[in-house]
């Protein structure tokens, strides 16, 4: 019996979505699976008897919820499709919207991390995913494989004055070997999930965090490593780096 | 007033149309075609840094993300008074190409397509065409699409460091220099593309230029809005062109877009002052483009009269036409020797203007985008103009005037249904719109 798929979206980009359309494996996961539910290609509006639902973006509206519900109602297994539905996303830069990740609402088997997800992390998943097996995420930070990696013993001791490098600072690992951070650049590389290939830092880009941590809540990840590292005044005050993809998630 | 409620299938992003029936509901008196969920990025990017903005617009839309991040670029470049390097422009636009096949193709496979198969009746009067039928039904030409959704993502990958929210759009230009091997690659994926744009285009035509296309999706006359360099077609620069009812187009400059069009940021809407209702994107390209270039572009033209020129579906060949245009100027840029240098970006240092405005033409219509600086050169103020935002109003002109002819006659359930076509053929962004 091929596994029956649902695949629908919440507050976002639809990057994902549009990931899943272009993924090499993607003739391969229509012939190997039945997608039941995928309003962007299909008129199908019932929602029943489904094996894997994958559901993008965040949960920004009330009647969303709903929704949600149905759906874990009536799958087998329920995962968050990228950082969005993982972790809340960008959304929760806003300070008027509530961007909350849809694990808030229902339980769910697992999430499929990045902004977006890096393509070869998701076709490796989503054939799992059609061979009923558990997805596999990788359990280590992006540092532990990174090409800036070096013999460099991280006492965190650095400066970090800048989000970025200026354009006219950018280079490639294969010129400069350095860390970003003793550079005093941030590169959230410490605390994210390895998984991505390390594409921006191979652009000479520093990571940016949209992976999310390896456990634990996002933001509090962030909070505790920027505490280590002499942060400048200017960046300490910036939400763009604590808030980028998630709210710290309180338990009252 | 009774509101009909039905929420829309095969489009980007949600979306749903209101139905409204008076007169004991014998009677439509608007329909209303509604996005919710609005996000708000106009608040979001406010005190930002400005070399993080790029990188947080593109993720406005993972469709139209090269666009968002290039139309930011641009406006940071303009508030720094800097212009990129001819390589970086050649670049940026190597990645408006692979967007536009991937976002052309995703929708003419998935949402025009199997409509205009339904309209025109050509599978047999098949039931809606679900995609395992389409595909099973129309192989080859699935397969030519599917390689062309593929082709745009490979070509963004290479030149954006990743297929979707590009890492190497940076306001200066563009961080990467594309090797030999990258080149001859991409070069491969061009002429292939271009094989299948050769075929699916040839197909449209077998299949549609001896129709005769529907009245309802005429245009009701609309003011078209579109970038244009002198006339010719252009989507990274040039002037803003707005041609009128009497066909004469005025042209201007996008920073001075607010003698022509504004926005008040805490209501939805653009407001033009104009007395109809104003279209963006393809099917306005070519109404104030004069060509494409090409000489293959207006033989393949020719295969049409007026009755399909000034009819919404068009749009779908025009795509095709577009894909095909770009596709060959792309395979120029990558003949470029410049393409192949080294060169190191410019430095972003002093800021030299309060206000920096970017646009260019995104796959469905216009974009720009306008930052304002306090005096600590902090963003305090920012405005989004956005393609299918645009649309809207003649959307619902015309699915309005469509829903209350087809009422007339057939029953509720058809109305949603059918009007919805009319609603895929503007190919709506709506997570773009929802910005």
């Amino acid at each position: 019996m091929k596994p029956k798929f649902l695949i629908t979206s919440l507050t976002g980009c639809s990057g994902c979505i549009a990931t899943i359309m272009s993924l090499d494996v993607s003739p391969q996961l229509l012939e190997r699976s039945k997608l039941s539910y995928f309003p962007f290609m299909s008129d199908i509006k019932t929602i029943e008897n489904i094996d894997i639902a994958l559901i993008e973006g965040c949960v920004s509206e009330e009647s969303q919820i709903e929704h949600l519900k149905t759906v874990r109602k009536n799958a087998k297994k329920v995962y968050a499709l990228g950082s969005c539905a993982a972790f809340g996303g960008i959304l929760n830069l806003s300070t008027k919207k509530d961007a909350e990740p849809i694990s808030n609402y229902i339980e769910i088997d697992g999430i499929i991390p990045g902004c977006p997800i890096p393509a070869n992390l998701l076709g490796n998943c989503l054939i799992r995913l059609i061979e009923n097996k558990e997805i596999i995420l990788s359990e280590k930070n992006l540092c532990d494989s990174c090409p800036l990696r070096g013999n460099i013993e991280h006492d965190f001791d650095y400066k970090i004055n800048k989000l970025y490098p200026n354009p006219d600072e950018i280079v490639s690992p294969e010129e400069n070997s350095e860390c970003f951070l003793k550079r005093g650049i941030l590169c959230l590389g410490p605390v994210i999930r390895d998984g991505c290939e390390h594409i921006c830092i191979k652009k000479g880009i520093p990571c940016e965090g949209c992976m999310g941590p390896v456990s634990k809540d996002f933001t509090a990840n962030i909070v505790n490593f920027l505490s280590l590292v002499k942060l400048s005044k200017d960046l300490k005050g910036y939400d763009g780096i604590f808030y980028r993809f998630s709210k710290p998630k309180f338990n009252w | 007033m009774k509101k009909v409620i039905e929420v829309c299938t095969r489009i980007e992003g949600h979306a749903k149309v209101n139905i409204f029936l008076e007169n004991q509901n014998d009677e439509i008196s608007y329909v209303d075609f509604e996005i919710s969920a609005y996000r708000g990025f106009e608040n979001i990017l406010l005190k930002k840094k400005l070399l993080d903005i790029p990188k947080i617009a593109s993720r406005i839309c993972g469709l139209c993300h090269v666009s968002q991040s290039i139309a930011s670029c641009k406006a940071i470049e303009n508030l720094y008074e800097l212009e990129p390097s001819e390589q970086s422009v050649l670049l940026r636009r190597l990645l408006m190409i692979g967007e536009l096949i991937k976002s052309h193709s995703m929708h003419f496979f998935f949402q025009s397509f199997p409509d205009l198969i339904n309209i025109f009746n050509i599978n047999n009067n098949r039931e809606l065409l679900l995609p395992y039928k389409l595909i099973k039904d129309y192989p080859q030409i699935t397969s030519n699409f599917f390689d062309l959704i593929k082709i745009g993502n490979e070509i963004d990958k290479i030149f954006g460091g990743r297929a979707i929210h590009s890492i190497t759009l940076i306001p200066g230009g563009l961080v990467y220099t594309p090797s030999k091997k990258n080149t001859i690659l991409s070069r491969r994926y061009f002429q292939k593309a271009l094989t299948n744009l050769e075929f699916l285009i040839e197909k449209f035509i077998e299949f549609f230029s001896n129709q005769v296309p529907p009245t309802e999706y005429m245009l009701p006359n609309p003011i078209y809005l579109a970038l244009h360099d002198q006339k010719t077609y252009d989507r990274y620069t040039g002037l803003l062109g707005i041609k009128k009812k009497n066909n004469k187009t005025v042209n201007f400059f996008g920073k001075n877009y607010s003698n022509y069009f504004d926005k008040d940021i805490n209501l939805r809407g653009i407001n033009f002052n104009l007395d109809e209702n104003v279209l963006v994107g393809p099917l306005a390209r070519n109404k104030i483009v004069e060509n494409y270039g090409l000489d293959e572009t207006s033989s393949y033209l020719s295969y049409f009269d007026n009755n399909w020129k000034n009819n919404i579906l068009f749009g779908s060949f025009i795509r095709l036409i577009e894909m095909f245009a770009e596709v060959k100027k792309g395979l120029e840029i990558l003949d470029d020797p410049l393409l192949n240098k080294k060169e190191v970006l410019p430095s972003l240092n002093s800021i030299q203007n309060s206000d920096g405005i970017g646009y260019v033409e995104a796959p469905r219509g216009i974009l720009l985008h306008h930052y304002h600086l306090n005096r600590e050169n902090s963003v305090d103020q920012v405005k989004l103009f956005i393609a299918t935002e645009i649309n809207i109003p003649l959307i619902n002109e015309m699915i309005t005037k469509y829903a209350q002819k087809l009422y007339e006659k057939e029953d509720i359930n058809s109305v949603k249904k059918k009007i919805q076509m009319i609603i895929r053929s503007f190919d709506p962004c709506v997570s773009c719109a929802t910005h």
